[in-house]
């Protein structure tokens, strides 16, 4: 079977939800790994809520909200943006895979915006197959790695 | 010391200070914390190249906040903290006695703020010879690399927040850690809890942390935690123009903006 | 209690000779960092042998810093419990001082004496401990002050000497002779033999049954606040060392799965005695450490009859601002 990445979507309400909303009266068909987080604003995104997403079993994430000046609370994306520059320098620096994560900025009119970028992202985390970094970590399979090593 | 040690008599006894916080000689040849509360102890503080601890972390004891009238023998480390300390206007409660012993070995006691800053932007510490040499390596390998090097580090930790405990900006009474409705950050030291931990430290430290380098320096297990942050300021001085711990009236990089920030990810 | 002899360059021999036996070893290791820590090895060429005392103990071998209790999957009828506790493998672990085999008799008597705690007995059934006598010293230990000393055998299965091209191994239990078995033509008997040359000399800080008395009354003592102003309250102290038993059950997982997990904890952390109502009955950093070193000279000796300090000195190499534990004793007693 194909393999169908799950992708979660950190969006803000006055625009890129807006703009998803559109894709959906319009009739646009796009990609249906997506699932549609809806926040405030962009502003309010906890970079933790995106290592919980992978955490939790998401293989890819989006990040969206209003452009730069077009922020429905004035500056909440912008704050964000610094956040998010700040964010993937830690993880990147951490050897963590920032293509995984895709930034964008979708109005409320770019419904046709909205579908494209949720079918790219869906191809490329297709390509780059499921994110199993964090289940690697986990302590049961520590646990089999050493049942196995010793019955080698 | 026997000047050093006539100064801080002579602050105890004009009343200038009830406390002071400082370094004196421990066992296996270290130079440790040390608290002076009567005259009889001072006779056991010492400052030297070797005094590498950053004293600035006690000033949010409720203990040492008691004393009210607080002296604290400082390196350039320990100036750098109290100067962002004071941009986030943390210091306010104690009436400070700032001390250090400058290069010519003199002893300077610090009247105003204003003072402090021009010496440390006088003496910027720089990193360490080993630490720029682990940055390079580290920027230099592959991410893939980066990601065995740092999981393989995560794996040895045990959670103990001695990191969290010894650094002077993480002054929060309760810590996102504490968090357990929802259990935000996970209390188990597996190596997915621990990257959480530490991924989150990084970020609330970035734009504020000074890189005393204290948190790696005390890791129980060699971790060296001080090199996150240190890569953090670097990219952040880099992308904003922001330094820590220059000025009292810096602001803080991630709660400004400007509209003109450039990024190249954002689609 | 048996005595035999070893050459000293027998020794690798004899120790991959255990590791072909199937077991998972455990010894200290050099790390890149510059400390000394206890890992899964698979040759005696990865031992550390220069060193005074790891920056670890050993407790994590039958107390581990997570524990797995057991994981649970909610099926459509019925909730599936799952433990794997089958799964430990046999273990020795390799080169402990004396004072951290001493410090596992503690363990057994918190954990087993009165209700057995099943997860650390079926790990202590399947570990053997081989110590190493000490020959240094530094600045921080001080075995000989709460009653132990650099070649003791208490709590260990095998204690090993190095004396010049020789090593005096003491058996003191079954577990230590089916070691010893693994490479028996190795080993020729050996008549008993004075260790004091070989070993570190360590003077007494202190009496211990003198403090134990003096501590009766110390509670109340003012010097407490200036011996614990240099604490900032992370776990460092009580996750190095190797009597300490403090523990956190966590949760992880979702309504239809999970596991339950078993953490260290510490006394020195600020919400460690926080109630679910909110009260914290020890609330500032002078209470708990007072606490601590109360527990370590006095309540141990109230609730199991020994002191739980062995001397090994971790807690102040680990500790950031190197509070000194015997130091804060003899003043809170005096």
């Amino acid at each position: 079977m194909e393999f169908e990445p799950k992708i979660v979507a950190f969006v803000c309400n006055w625009c890129t939800y807006a703009g998803a909303d559109l894709a959906g009266t319009s009739r646009t068909k796009y990609a249906t790994n997506v699932s549609i987080i809806r926040f405030p604003c962009t502003g309010r995104i906890d970079f933790m809520l995106l290592m919980k997403a992978f955490e939790n079993g998401a293989d890819g994430i989006i990040v969206s909200g209003c452009h730069p000046n077009d922020c429905h609370y004035t500056s909440g994306n912008f704050h964000a943006r610094r956040r998010w520059i700040v964010f993937r320098s830690v993880l990147d620096f951490m050897g963590f895979d920032t293509d995984r994560i895709t930034f964008s900025w979708v109005s409320a009119a770019e419904g046709t915006k909205w579908a494209d970028l949720v079918n790219e992202t869906t191809e490329k985390i297709r390509t780059k197959g499921p994110f199993t970094d964090f289940k690697k970590l986990d302590i049961e399979t520590t646990n089999r790695m050493i049942d196995e090593e010793l019955a080698k | 010391m026997k000047n050093l040690q006539n100064k801080v008599a002579e602050l105890f006894e004009n009343g200038t200070i009830n406390l002071m916080i400082g370094f004196k000689n421990s066992i296996n040849k270290l130079p440790v914390p040390c608290f002076i509360e009567k005259a009889e102890q001072i006779e056991q503080l010492i400052f030297t190249p070797e005094c590498k601890g950053n004293l600035a972390v006690y000033l949010h004891k409720p203990e040492v906040k008691q004393a009210k009238k607080v002296g604290i023998l400082a390196n350039v480390a320990t100036l750098r903290s109290i100067v962002q300390l004071t941009s986030e206007n943390q210091l306010g409660d104690i009436e400070k006695t700032i001390i250090t012993i400058n290069a010519q070995n003199e002893i300077l006691v610090f009247d105003k703020m204003e003072d402090v800053e021009a010496y440390v932007q006088a003496n910027f510490p720089t990193y360490t010879d080993e630490d720029k040499k682990l940055l390079e390596q580290l920027s230099n390998m592959t991410r893939e690399e980066r990601w065995q090097f740092w999981t393989e580090q995560f794996s040895a930790c045990v959670k103990c927040y001695a990191c969290r405990a010894v650094c002077p900006m993480c002054y929060c009474p309760q810590c996102t850690v504490e968090c357990n409705q929802p259990q935000w950050i996970k209390v188990s030291s597996e190596t997915t809890g621990n990257l959480e931990w530490h991924t989150m430290r990084a970020m609330h430290l970035a734009g504020r942390c000074i890189n005393c380098g204290e948190c790696g320096r005390i890791c129980p297990v060699g971790i060296p935690v001080h090199l996150l942050t240190a890569k953090m300021n670097q990219d952040i001085e880099a992308e904003f123009g922001s330094k820590t711990g220059f000025s009292c009236q810096s602001g803080y990089a991630l709660n400004t903006f400007k509209p003109e920030d450039k990024e190249q990810f954002i689609k | 209690m048996e005595i035999k002899n070893i050459k000293s360059t027998n020794i690798p021999a004899f120790f991959d000779q255990l590791i072909q036996s199937g077991k998972v070893v455990i010894a200290p290791v050099l790390k890149k960092s510059g400390k000394v820590f206890f890992e899964s090895v698979k040759s005696y060429s990865q031992v550390a042998t220069d060193y005074i005392q790891t920056g670890f103990s050993a407790k994590s071998v039958v107390f581990p810093k997570v524990e797995e209790l057991f994981s649970f999957v909610k099926n459509e009828d019925d909730i599936e419990i799952t433990n794997n506790l089958q799964n430990i493998p046999e273990t020795i672990v390799w080169g402990l001082r004396p004072c951290d085999a001493s410090a596992f008799d503690y363990l057994v008597e918190f954990f087993l004496r009165e209700n057995p705690d099943t997860y650390f007995a079926a790990r202590k059934e399947k570990t053997t401990l081989i110590a190493v006598s000490c020959a240094k010293a530094d600045d921080a230990c001080f075995c000989t002050s709460v009653g132990l000393n650099p070649g003791s055998t208490a709590g260990s299965d095998i204690l090993l000497t190095l004396m010049g091209e020789d090593v005096y191994v003491e058996v003191n239990t079954e577990k230590g002779k089916a070691a010893v078995e693994t490479s028996a033509a190795l080993f020729t008997p050996s008549e008993e033999k004075s260790k004091e040359e070989y070993l570190a000399k360590l003077t007494a800080k202190f009496s211990i049954d003198e403090i134990k008395e003096r501590i009766k009354n110390a509670y109340e003592s003012a010097e407490w606040k200036h011996e614990s102003m240099g604490c900032f309250g992370c776990g460092a102290c009580a996750f190095a060392c190797p009597t300490c038993t403090c523990f956190n059950i966590e949760d992880e997982g979702t309504q239809n799965s999970g596991k339950r997990l078993r953490c260290w904890d510490a006394c020195g952390f600020g919400q460690f005695t926080k109630h679910a109502s909110g009260h914290n009955p020890r609330t500032n950093q002078t209470e708990r450490r007072r606490q601590r070193l109360m527990h370590k000279f006095k309540y141990s000796v109230e609730n199991l009859g020994i002191v739980s300090c062995v001397g090994c000195g971790r807690c102040i190499r680990v500790c950031p601002a190197h509070l000194n534990i015997f130091e804060n004793i003899l003043s809170v007693t005096k």
